[in-house]
C-alpha cells in the first residue's frame, strides 16, 4: 500500500509541477468562457461612430421616411445618430442597373458601408436586400427590418383611412416563459440555456479531464517502457501496485483541476449573479463524474499499456476520444425529451451512464432506483475493467518491440 | 547467499535460459559473462522476478523472493534512462521510496551518494540536462541507495570513461567489503577478470563454465612459461611438464601441461642457464572465452509447444 502511495504521489507531483498542467488549468476555463461569452459580447457591442448606409428606393416614397426614422430612433452613446442614410436613387423610373453600379462603387471606395434596395410597395410580403461587404452584423439588418415594417404598416393603415396611432394600440408584447415542474409539482425556474449550459460544461470538463489524463497515462507508460525504468519499478513493487498508484495519482490530478475550476465557477457565478445549479444535482454529477473518470481511466490503461510508440498512442487515443464524443453528440436530442426510452436504456450502458446522467439530472432527476442501479452497475464495470486492464498492464509493460495484436490483448485480459 | 537452481525460460520456440544454476555468496562479486544475445539479461530478469521462469527457482538465504523481500534488491538495467524531465534528486528519492525507505533517511543517503559521485551541484537539475555518464551514475545511485543485500547490475561499465570505470570499480569493491552480494553482467572479459571472485559463462542460454575465477583458469586454460636467458637452451623441450616449446637463441615460450609445477623447472634451469626472466603467464579469460564459446552448438529448439 505504501508503494502504491509512493507511485501515486510521484505521478501526481511530477504532473502538477509541469508547465502543461498549469497552462491547462488556467487556459481551459478561459477558453470555455471565451467560447461561450465572446461572440455575444462582440455581437452586442455598441457602435462608436455614425455608420453611413445607402438606399435605392423604387417605390419613390420610402427613402425619406426611412432616413428620418433610422436617424432619429437609433442614437450613439454620445447622442449623435447611429446611422446616416444617403439616398442613392429614388423614384419609380430609375435605372436599377445604373443605380446599383453607382452604389457598388460607393461601397468599394468606402463612402457607404452598404445599401438596401427597396422595391415597389406592391407585394404584401417582400424581401428587401441589404448589400454590404460584411454581412456578419445582423443588428443592422434587424433595425432596418423594424423600420421598414413600421413605414409599410403606417402607409397601409393610412390607406385604410385609420389613424396611425392605431398601430401603437396594436403592438402586443408577449413572451412565453419556460417553467420546469419538479416531480413534486413545485415550479422550478429553468431556462433551456441554463440546463444546456450546465450539462454541457459538465460534459466538456469530463471529456477534457479524461482525454488529457488518459494521454498522460499512456505517455508515461510508453516512456517507462522505452527506457526500461519499468524493469526497476517492477522489481521494486508489483504491477498491481504500480497501476493502482498511477490511477490514484492521475485521479488526484483530475480532481485538482475539477476543484480549481469549480472554485472559479462558483466565484464567477457569485460575482456575476448567475444562478448556481442545485447542490443536490451537483452532488449527483460529481458522483457520476468520479465513476466515469475511473471507468475510462481503466480503459485507457488497458488500451494504452501495450503500445510502444507515441504514434500508436495517438491513433488509439483518437479512437478512445471518439468513444467520449459519441455521448456528447446525443446531448441535443436528449435535451428535447429527457424521458425518452432510448435515453433511459443508454443510461444503463456503462460507456454512456455518466454523460446520460449529466444530461438527465439537470432536466429531470431520474428515479432513485435508476440512480442506485446505475451506480452499482458502474462500480461493477469499473471493477471488471480494472481487473482486465491490470492483467493486460502486467504483461504489456514488459513487452517491447512489436505491439501485440488485439487478439493477444484480449487473451491477456481474460487469462488470470 | 543467492541460489539459482535450474532456471529455464523460453520465448516462443527459443530457450533463452536453459537450466542455469549458480550461487553468489555475501561479500562476493559475481560476473555473469557471455557474448551478446547469450541470455544474460533474460537470466537477470528472471532472477529479479521481472519475468516468470518456466522452471527452476531463485532463493536468497533459503527464502524465495516475494513482494516483501523485493526491498533487499538493487537493480540497474542495461538501458540507460531515467525520468528525463524530472529533477535528479526527485527521481532518486522516488526509487528509494519504492524500495520502502523513509523519506528523511533517503534524502540524507541521496546527498551522501551524490557527493561521492561529485554530482552535488546537479541535484536540482533535470535528468536530461546531465551527460550520459552522469545519468549512469544517478542510475547507479538509485540501485544502491537503499543498501540492498543483493545488487544486480546489467553491463554497469559500458559507456563509462576510464576514470569513472575506476570509480565504479572502487565502489563495487567497497560494497563487497560491506558484505553485499553483487552480480554484474558484462561481455568485456578484462572487466570480469579484474573484478569478479567467481563467474558463470553463459552462451546460447546455457552455462558453459562456472566457478571461482582461479578454478576456471585452472580447469580450462593452460599456463605458459616465458623465459629469457643466456646460454644453450636446446634442452628446454625435454623438461618435465613441458608439452610444447618455441625456443629462440635467448628466449623461449614453453607451454605447460595442466598439472605441471613450476618449481622443479626452475631448479633444473639454475646452473645450466643464466636466467634473466622467468614468468608464468596465466591464460586470460578472453582466450578461455573464445575457446569455449567457439565450440558450443546452436541453441536447442523446443519441440512444438
Amino acid at each position: 500500500m505504501s508503494k502504491t502511495l509512493a507511485v501515486a504521489r510521484w505521478e501526481y507531483l511530477e504532473r502538477v509541477k509541469s508547465k502543461a498542467f498549469l497552462i491547462g488549468l488556467f487556459l481551459t476555463p478561459i477558453i470555455m468562457v471565451g467560447m461561450g461569452v465572446l461572440p455575444s459580447v462582440f455581437a452586442t457591442q455598441e457602435d462608436e461612430e455614425t455608420r453611413v448606409i445607402g438606399i435605392i428606393d423604387r417605390s419613390g416614397v420610402t427613402a425619406r421616411e426611412f432616413a428620418r426614422r433610422m436617424e432619429e430612433r437609433y442614437r450613439l452613446a454620445n447622442g449623435a445618430p447611429n446611422y446616416s442614410v444617403r439616398s442613392i436613387a429614388v423614384g419609380q423610373t430609375i435605372d436599377l442597373g445604373e443605380a446599383v453600379r453607382q452604389a457598388n462603387n460607393m461601397v468599394s471606395n468606402g463612402e457607404i458601408e452598404g445599401y438596401c434596395v427597396v422595391d415597389g410597395d406592391a407585394a404584401p410580403d417582400s424581401v428587401v436586400e441589404y448589400r454590404s461587404r460584411s454581412v456578419g452584423d445582423f443588428r443592422v439588418g434587424i433595425r432596418m427590418q423594424e423600420t421598414l415594417k413600421g413605414i409599410v404598416a403606417e402607409r397601409r393603415v393610412l390607406a385604410m383611412g385609420l389613424d396611425p396611432r392605431v398601430l401603437k394600440e396594436l403592438a402586443v408584447n408577449l413572451d412565453v416563459r419556460m417553467v420546469k415542474l419538479s416531480k413534486a409539482g413545485e415550479k422550478e425556474e429553468a431556462g433551456f440555456e441554463k440546463i444546456f449550459f450546465s450539462a454541457f460544461v459538465f460534459l466538456m470538463m469530463m471529456f477534457f479531464l479524461i482525454a488529457t489524463s488518459g494521454q498522460i497515462l499512456v505517455r508515461s507508460v510508453i516512456e517507462e517502457k522505452a527506457n526500461r525504468i519499468v524493469e526497476v519499478l517492477v522489481s521494486s513493487c508489483s504491477p498491481t501496485e504500480l497501476m493502482a498508484g498511477k490511477v490514484i495519482g492521475l485521479s488526484g490530478l483530475a480532481f485538482t483541476q475539477l476543484g480549481f475550476w469549480t472554485i472559479i465557477g462558483v466565484a464567477a457565478s457569485v460575482q456575476f449573479g448567475m444562478e448556481l445549479i442545485n447542490p443536490g444535482h451537483a452532488l449527483l454529477l460529481v458522483i457520476y463524474f468520479i465513476l466515469g473518470y475511473l471507468f475510462y481511466a481503466a480503459i485507457f490503461i488497458g488500451a494504452g499499456s501495450p503500445l510502444t510508440t507515441e504514434q500508436e498512442a495517438q491513433q488509439v487515443n483518437t479512437y478512445l476520444i471518439l468513444l467520449l464524443v459519441l455521448p456528447m453528440m446525443l446531448a441535443l436530442p436528449a435535451m428535447k425529451d429527457p424521458e425518452a426510452l432510448w435515453l433511459r436504456v443508454l443510461t444503463f450502458i456503462p460507456f454512456f451512464t455518466p454523460t446520460m446522467m449529466a444530461l438527465r439530472v439537470p432536466i429531470q432527476v431520474p428515479a432513485l432506483w435508476e440512480i442506485l442501479l446505475t451506480v452499482v452497475l458502474m462500480i461493477l464495470s469499473i471493477y471488471v475493467v480494472m481487473v482486465a486492464a491490470g492483467r493486460v498492464f502486467r504483461i504489456a509493460i514488459l513487452s517491447t518491440g512489436k505491439s501485440p495484436s488485439f487478439g493477444e490483448i484480449l487473451r491477456w485480459a481474460r487469462s488470470g | 547467499m543467492l541460489l539459482v537452481t535450474h532456471l529455464r525460460k523460453a520465448f516462443d520456440t527459443v530457450l533463452a535460459v536453459d537450466d542455469v544454476s549458480f550461487s553468489v555468496q555475501r561479500g562476493e562479486i559475481f560476473g555473469l559473462l557471455g557474448p551478446n544475445g547469450a541470455g544474460k539479461t533474460t537470466t537477470i530478469r528472471v532472477i529479479l522476478k521481472i519475468l516468470e521462469p518456466d522452471a527452476g527457482e531463485t532463493t536468497y538465504d533459503g527464502r524465495k523472493f516475494s513482494d516483501r523481500t523485493r526491498d533487499i534488491l538493487g537493480y540497474m538495467p542495461e538501458e540507460r534512462g531515467l525520468y528525463k524531465k524530472s529533477k535528479v534528486i526527485d527521481a532518486i528519492l522516488y526509487f528509494a521510496e519504492l524500495r520502502g525507505m523513509a523519506r528523511g533517511q533517503a534524502k540524507a543517503e541521496a546527498y551522501r551518494w551524490l557527493k561521492r559521485f561529485a554530482l552535488l551541484e546537479h541535484a536540482e537539475r533535470k535528468v536530461e540536462e546531465l551527460s550520459k555518464g552522469n545519468q549512469q551514475k544517478v542510475q547507479f545511485i538509485t540501485a544502491v541507495l537503499h543498501g540492498p543485500q543483493l545488487l544486480v547490475l546489467d553491463e554497469p561499465f559500458s559507456g563509462l570513461d576510464p576514470v569513472n570505470q575506476i570509480l565504479f570499480k572502487d565502489i563495487l569493491l567497497e560494497l563487497k567489503r560491506e558484505g553485499k552480494a553483487i552480480i554484474f553482467s558484462t561481455h568485456q572479459m578484462e572487466q570480469a577478470e579484474k573484478l569478479s571472485d567467481s563467474l558463470c559463462l553463459i552462451n546460447k542460454g546455457r552455462v558453459v563454465l562456472g566457478g571461482s575465477v582461479r578454478d576456471v583458469k585452472k580447469r580450462y586454460g593452460t599456463n605458459s612459461l616465458h623465459l629469457e636467458f643466456e646460454g644453450d637452451g636446446s634442452f628446454l623441450n625435454t623438461l618435465p611438464g613441458v608439452s610444447r616449446s618455441l625456443i629462440y637463441p635467448n628466449s623461449a615460450e614453453l607451454e605447460l601441461t595442466r598439472d605441471a609445477k613450476t618449481q622443479p623447472i626452475l631448479s633444473e634451469l639454475i646452473g645450466r642457464l643464466e636466467v634473466r626472466k622467468f614468468e608464468l603467464v596465466e591464460p586470460s579469460l578472453q582466450s578461455i572465452f573464445i575457446q569455449v564459446v567457439a565450440g558450443v552448438p546452436a541453441p536447442r529448439q523446443l519441440e512444438a509447444l
